[in-house]
């Protein structure tokens, strides 16, 4: 039978369960009002009418491009500045870096305010403001009522443009890091995640992690020389909405933000990623009564044309893993599969799953199974249509907030993305089928050469890993 | 649903706020209506973004199940999802006839497992059971609501369940808010209980990757069962591992049909709204659902706290402290002092607790509090959540926490420090609302609990009210040692090794 045979059939059948006698509950049918309601993908809706909002560019005395947004409904202001000093540009002797560099820049002081003085006044503006770092690029995020605008740009100008990096802030700051390591094996999620693209990405930046050897190796001077090799207007972008004049936040924008001095930035190439993935199982052993799983391999970068297809390609693996291990069998509360982001490294091809200890090696083999069916058999037309509809209806959930739009136009230029590629690989999507997905899955899934990393206790496992592939243990860290 | 999130904890409408700007502004674009069969429904047009974000909230959760059936609302929450009669089945007629199996199946089985039958037939009716499981799965849809959902463009397509309330909740483009109307009515008229043994070993599995497997929520159970003797407060959220095994489809179905009524919830929209035509959808679907008024509930009144209590939890990971003191419920005019309190001791980094902990002692990772915890309709806590920084103790975090609570007891709290947090109280107010979801959540959430929608917008000014002399009474009279419950995760072996 297909899927659907349409409302008619429908109708008919459930009038004809009526006549039964029901024993199940849910099931005990009396006609219900909802038989002559429409098939939820047969109703019609009238076009979605909106134009798109866009911010205003402008690029400051330093060179500063700023995107801004005005949206008057709250008294509120938010904001994000956009650094190309991300962990990629960490060196292996110093994995952290780039995180602690961004955190010192926020709570080490900042022009003329100690960092006591930076928390009082920020807090009594009740303003929010961190600085935190991303693999290619940190965030200074912010955000207050509108009446402190100017004083808070202000403090935000000194955190990126003077920072203090007192010492007894970067001690601070450095001990929590190390606490932060100290605790990295607590929960199974983070654990799994960590080692999987540890092992993935295998000694490229994009896959350090900071140890407490990295951490303590990094000194003041190793601080102010990062700061000074990539806070600079040049090597930055910035969005800002909420309550103002755009006139005069221009204005207000050149007096602060624009005080922070051009150095003639520019980052160096990060190395390229081009590893070969191989199939081994790394196992974290952990007293846990269940197991986290993960297996994945990458694929193609952001600007490869079939990186659209992939990623609704991951959507539908995903979904019929969840169907699959979740609701069909019971053995998993998280269960899916998606793509990661492409931007310059491979986006990874992944699927994952948590699952009772005992079940360890049925869920594995559930996953690596659906993997290789993904790649042989066509997807039924009912998943793939409803993938490609989502991607496509949901693209106005880019237009949801004054700051959604701003800030995504500032990473966007920072990361050399042109207007308009969002929309392009919309289009790649609005033309996939049920039979081309199944080229593309042909040509690019490799259940053979996946990473495998189990988190869990193998006493307790239904079959031993050895079965997946050469297993390592991994020893933990610190 | 990869995401989806029982908020376990979830302090609703932990709104903070001022507003007399905003405020105003929100009354002129809130609408609200009332259907014929109870439901109220409030409308809130925000046109900016062509999308709608739908709210859809019960007066039903973890505190109405009755005993032994710990976890129930949340079963049921997930049984939502499962489709109606139309939605979902291949073959409806069919799936009626092996639906019933099923059920069959299952009470032979356990049955011959509490009668404690011979293990040969007890194997015999499980195989059985199995079998007309597996038969089922032959002519429906699994999952089919989360795909029709989403490729209508839905995002945030979910629920979730607390101790004070269920929620329905999803945002869509403007356009197609009929779908979600749609489907989510016919749930509440025709859910299909489809695939029910397997959802309880999925719940099953969310609890030991909740709470088993998870340091703090394992420290949390503990926490909230030492602290609440009586009240229902004090019991897992999602139940026990010997109450999950143990729902059965009739239990849970009378749990849905006694409760999940019109008369009992409220829904908001927020968004880029036709209000003729909205009032119209929601009259074509909602309007058929029948009220029903709910069983006359008992909840047992947790007695006062005569002696603190200690908890000692050994568990595989580094230590965390958890101190609750019992609270008063709203009405009270307390619920605003300790929120300003709770401000006053850990929000920003210039907090009292955070500044001496984490910044100046170096005692702590992290410090931070909350209220009304671990709901707001009944008599709660108030409390304080920290990670020691090694090698320092839980012990040395108590001392400290203690005597900055004495110095609240004492001196009177400052004019600025009082300014500062009614700015940061109305700053929370203000980003809770700007987004269609939490101004929808918080609507409902006081439309259901707190005598109208509109109370929300004087919670600014009531924190604002608050003075120096009773922030001293009330952490005089709330935050004494015998009123409070103390939780330490020592390391010790995992759960598997348990």
């Amino acid at each position: 039978m297909q899927v659907r045979k349409g409302v008619a059939y429908m109708r008919l059948a459930v009038m004809l369960a009526i006549l039964l006698l029901a024993a199940c509950p849910g099931l005990a049918f009396t006609e219900k009002p909802s038989i002559d309601w429409p098939y939820p993908e047969e109703m019609e809706f009238p076009p979605l009418e909106f134009t798109s909002i866009e911010p205003v560019r402008h690029v400051l005395g330093n060179g500063l491009t700023v995107y801004l947004l005005a949206d008057r409904d709250l008294p509120l202001l938010q904001g994000t500045v956009y650094i190309k000093a991300g962990s990629i540009y960490d060196s292996p002797q110093q994995t952290g870096l780039a995180e602690l560099t961004a955190r010192l820049t926020r709570a080490g002081g900042a022009g003329a305010r100690t960092a006591a003085e930076v928390d009082e006044q920020l807090d009594f503006f009740a303003a929010s403001v961190a600085v935190n770092e991303g693999t290619f690029y940190a965030m200074a995020r912010f955000s207050s009522l509108s009446e402190y605008t100017a004083e808070v740009l202000d403090i935000v100008a000194d955190i990126l443009g003077a920072p203090v990096f007192a010492e007894d802030s970067l001690e601070v700051e450095r001990n929590r890091m190390l606490e932060a390591i100290r605790r990295q094996y607590d929960d199974p999620m983070e654990v799994a995640v960590r080692e999987f693209f540890k092992k993935i990405y295998g000694g490229h930046p994009a896959g350090a992690y900071p140890t407490v050897a990295s951490v303590n190796a990094i000194t003041r001077a190793d601080l102010v020389d990062f700061h000074a090799a990539y806070y600079a207007p040049e090597n930055a972008t910035m969005a800002v909405s909420g309550d103002f004049d755009p006139e005069e936040m221009i204005a207000l924008l050149e007096k602060t933000l624009g005080r922070w001095k051009v150095k003639g930035v520019e980052p160096p190439e990060f190395p390229p990623f081009d590893r070969q993935p191989e199939r081994k199982v790394y196992y974290v052993e952990r007293p846990l009564t269940q197991s986290v799983i993960f297996i994945g391999h990458p694929t193609v970068t952001l600007d490869n044309p079939d990186y659209p297809a992939l990623g609704i390609l991951s959507e539908i693996f995903g979904g019929a893993l969840f169907d699959e291990i979740r609701v069909r069998r019971g053995l998993a509360y998280a269960a899916g599969g998606g793509l990661t982001d492409g931007y310059q490294i491979p986006g990874i091809f992944y699927a994952y799953a948590i699952t009772r200890a005992d079940a360890t090696g049925r869920v594995l083999e559930l996953m690596l199974a659906e993997m290789e069916k993904a790649r042989q058999v066509e997807i039924p037309t009912g998943p793939a249509n409803r993938a490609r509809d989502a991607a496509v209806n949901r693209a106005v959930f880019r237009y949801t907030s004054a700051y959604e739009i701003a800030s995504r136009n500032a990473a966007d230029d920072l990361l050399g993305i042109e207007p308009g590629f969002f929309e392009e690989q919309l289009e790649r999507i609005k033309v996939l089928t049920p039979g081309n997905l199944l080229f593309y899955a042909f040509d690019y899934l490799r259940p053979e050469e996946v990473v495998i990393v189990v988190v869990g206790y193998a006493p307790m496992f239904d079959r031993g890993l050895e079965n997946f592939g050469e297993v390592i243990l991994v020893e933990p860290e610190q | 649903m990869l995401n989806k999130k029982m908020l376990l904890f979830l302090i609703p409408a932990v709104l903070l706020v001022s507003l007399t700007v905003a405020g105003s502004g929100l009354a002129e674009q809130a609408y609200r209506f009332e259907l014929d069969n109870g439901l109220r429904v409030l409308v809130v047009k925000r046109p900016w973004a062509p999308v709608i974000h739908c709210h859809l909230m019960f007066d039903v959760g973890g505190i109405d199940e009755p005993p032994g059936l710990g976890g129930i609302a949340h079963m049921v929450e997930h049984m939502a999802f499962k489709g109606t009669s139309i939605l979902g089945s291949l073959d409806p007629f069919r799936e009626q006839k092996l639906l019933a199996q099923v059920e069959e199946a299952g009470d032979a089985y356990f049955d011959a497992l509490q009668s404690g039958a011979p293990q040969e037939e007890i194997d015999r009716r499980h195989a059985e059971f199995l079998r007309a499981r597996e038969e089922v799965q032959g002519v429906v849809q699994p999952n089919i609501l989360f795909q029709l959902m989403g490729a209508q463009g839905a995002v945030g397509y979910n629920a979730y369940t607390t101790y004070d309330h269920t929620s329905y909740v999803v945002s869509l483009p403007a356009n197609r808010l009929e779908a979600w109307v749609r489907i989510q009515a016919d749930v509440l008229l025709d859910a299909v209980f489809r695939f029910f043994y397997e959802e309880v070993d999925v719940v099953k599995e969310e609890q030991r990757q909740r709470s088993e497997d998870q340091p703090v929520g394992y420290l949390r159970e503990r926490f909230l069962a030492a602290a609440f003797q009586k009240h229902p407060y004090g019991r897992p959220l999602i139940g026990s591992m010997e109450e999950i095994a143990n729902y059965r489809t009739q239990t849970a179905w009378e749990f849905w049909t006694t409760h999940y009524h019109p008369n009992r919830a409220v829904l908001v929209l927020v968004g880029d709204i036709d209000l003729e035509r909205t009032k119209d959808l929601v009259e074509r679907y909602f309007g058929v659902l029948e009220p029903r008024e709910g069983p006359p509930g008992w909840i047992p009144e947790e007695p006062e706290q005569e002696g603190e209590r200690r908890v000692l939890v050994e568990y595989n990971a580094e230590p965390r402290l958890l101190i609750g003191w019992h609270q008063p419920a709203y009405p009270a005019r307390d619920i605003y002092v300790l929120d300003v309190i709770q401000a006053l001791l850990t929000s920003g980094r210039s907090s009292r607790l955070y500044k001496r902990l984490v910044v100046e002692e170096q005692t702590a990772l992290s410090v931070s509090g909350f209220t009304e915890f671990p709901g707001a309709r009944y008599p709660s806590l108030f409390g304080l959540y920290a990670q020691p920084r090694y090698p320092h103790t839980t012990e040395e975090l108590e001392t400290a926490i203690y005597e900055e609570i004495e110095r609240l007891q004492n001196e009177l709290v400052s004019e600025e420090e009082l300014a500062k947090i009614h700015n940061q109280a109305r700053a929370s107010f203000l980003f809770a609302l700007a987004s269609n979801s939490g101004l929808a959540e918080n609507m409902a959430f006081y439309e259901l609990f707190r005598g109208g929608w509109e109370k929300l917008m004087d919670y600014p000014e009531l924190i604002r009210s608050v003075t120096a002399e009773e922030i001293r009474e009330a952490a005089r009279k709330y935050l004494r040692p015998e009123r409070r419950t103390v939780a330490i995760l020592t390391p010790g072996p995992g759960a598997a090794a348990k």
